[in-house]
């Protein structure tokens, strides 16, 4: 997606804001708290929204930002048009709204590729790195980690076995091969936060 | 209850389980559509499985690099030496070279000794490759009177036989013809008794007296001469 497009839909997302808060035309406080709301939805729904599309048509498909800016679009259009009622939970009516349009999307690609893309997060890698800096560091502290937590890592996620399988393989039992990703991605967490 | 740090790690949420599954496609349908929705409301799922995402595409992308100290021979691209001596381990390489000394030792060292002597082919008189002679009359085991002659197939020009009758297994009398046939001498007729099981048989020469055909044996007894 180029600058200008990206300018664009920015522009959208701050108008439907103000409009918005025009719409309730209430008092200030009032007025504060739609916008606060407004911008929290798409604070909080968009990471989660863009990881959806993401996961579902291909971080290396160019278009997935596009599709979700249309969608926060759709979200808050449907939002001033008062269609959320409250009768599911905000997420949910998100969650609709972001699997319709990628299900639109899949019908319209496969009219032209004839096969919908497939999900295949880890396929191109180095495509889905989008902060380099970030990956090498997070490299690096898994390089630290105590043996015991890295040889986890990299039967369960680097060789994609079971966790059955890596249990067996370490002779210890499925759930202590949870704890120890857990525990690992826990230490790494806090590495990241020095 | 242990108290060590992996265990402090409680989960909070039950679709927590989901992550790892759902990052690898390893969910179904119904199950993938239901985590989807969950981490739309769960913030915390989310939260969770981006930072397992980041976690996963690292190592997925730099796993040659972090692991390759410990892990080195399961990554690195082996020659074809390595992939074959890695096929046993040192224990089994060890039988496997003693088996085969034990195996060549054998093989050059005791079996020429034990050879034997070879093995002996001869023909006798009752195997003998080649044509047969059908024998004509008589062939028939109950006889009226005791048979004036013995009659056999000609197999041709140039050929000896010689008529074997036997007396209960031991020969009685023999004599050698070029003709298909041999008439009885009254001498021979006296020496044979009625009621008594006796065969005959016939076999070819070739003039070189090399046996060339043999016929099969064949039983007669006479109720009078």
């Amino acid at each position: 997606m180029n600058i200008e497009t990206k300018q664009c839909f920015s522009v959208i997302l701050h108008a439907l804001v103000i409009q918005e808060n025009w719409l309730y035309n209430g008092t200030k406080v009032e007025q504060k708290k739609l916008e606060i709301n407004t911008k929290e939805i798409i604070a909080k729904y968009r990471p989660v929204v863009s990881f959806r599309v993401k996961k579902s048509i291909g971080a290396q498909t160019p278009d997935w930002e596009d599709v979700v800016n249309e969608i926060m679009v759709n979200v808050l259009e449907k939002l001033n048009k008062g269609e959320f009622r409250g009768e599911s939970s905000i997420g949910t009516f998100i969650y609709t709204i972001t699997s319709r349009r990628i299900i639109d999307y899949i019908r319209q690609k496969s009219k032209v590729l004839k096969h919908a893309p497939e999900p295949n997060p880890y396929l191109s890698p180095q495509e889905h790195i989008e902060n380099k800096e970030r990956a090498e560091w997070i490299a690096k502290a898994i390089e630290k980690l105590k043996p015991k937590y890295k040889e986890v890592l990299y039967l369960y996620y680097y060789q994609e076995l079971s966790r059955e399988e890596v249990a067996k393989r370490l002779n210890i039992t499925p759930r202590r091969v949870s704890e120890r990703v857990n525990y690992a991605q826990k230490l790494l967490k806090k590495v990241m936060k020095q | 209850m242990k108290s060590n740090g992996e265990e402090s790690t409680m989960k909070k949420c039950m679709f927590e389980d989901f992550i790892d599954d759902y990052l690898f496609n390893r969910l179904d349908r119904p199950q993938r559509e239901a985590f989807e929705e969950h981490y739309f409301n769960c913030s915390h799922c989310f939260e969770k499985m981006a930072e397992r995402d980041e976690l996963i595409t690292v190592v997925k992308a730099k796993g040659s690099e972090i692991f390759r100290d410990v892990y080195a021979p399961e990554t690195a691209e082996h020659s074809w030496l390595e992939k074959v001596v890695a096929f046993l381990t040192p224990q089994q390489w060890a039988v496997a070279a003693v088996s085969a000394a034990l195996v060549l030792i054998v093989a050059f060292g005791i079996l020429p000794n034990l050879k034997t002597e070879a093995p002996e082919f001869f023909i006798n008189d009752d195997l003998v490759r080649g044509s047969s002679i059908k024998l004509i009359s008589p062939v028939i085991d109950n006889l009226a009177q005791i048979p004036s002659a013995f009659r056999w197939q000609s197999l041709g020009e140039n050929v000896d036989y010689r008529l074997f009758i036997y007396d209960n297994g031991n020969l009685l009398w023999s004599t050698a013809t070029e003709e298909n046939f041999i008439r009885l001498s009254e001498d021979i007729k006296n020496l044979m008794m009625p009621g008594k099981e006796y065969s005959w048989q016939v076999k070819a020469f070739s003039t070189e007296g090399t046996l060339i055909a043999v016929s099969s044996s064949v039983q007669f007894k006479f109720a009078s001469k």
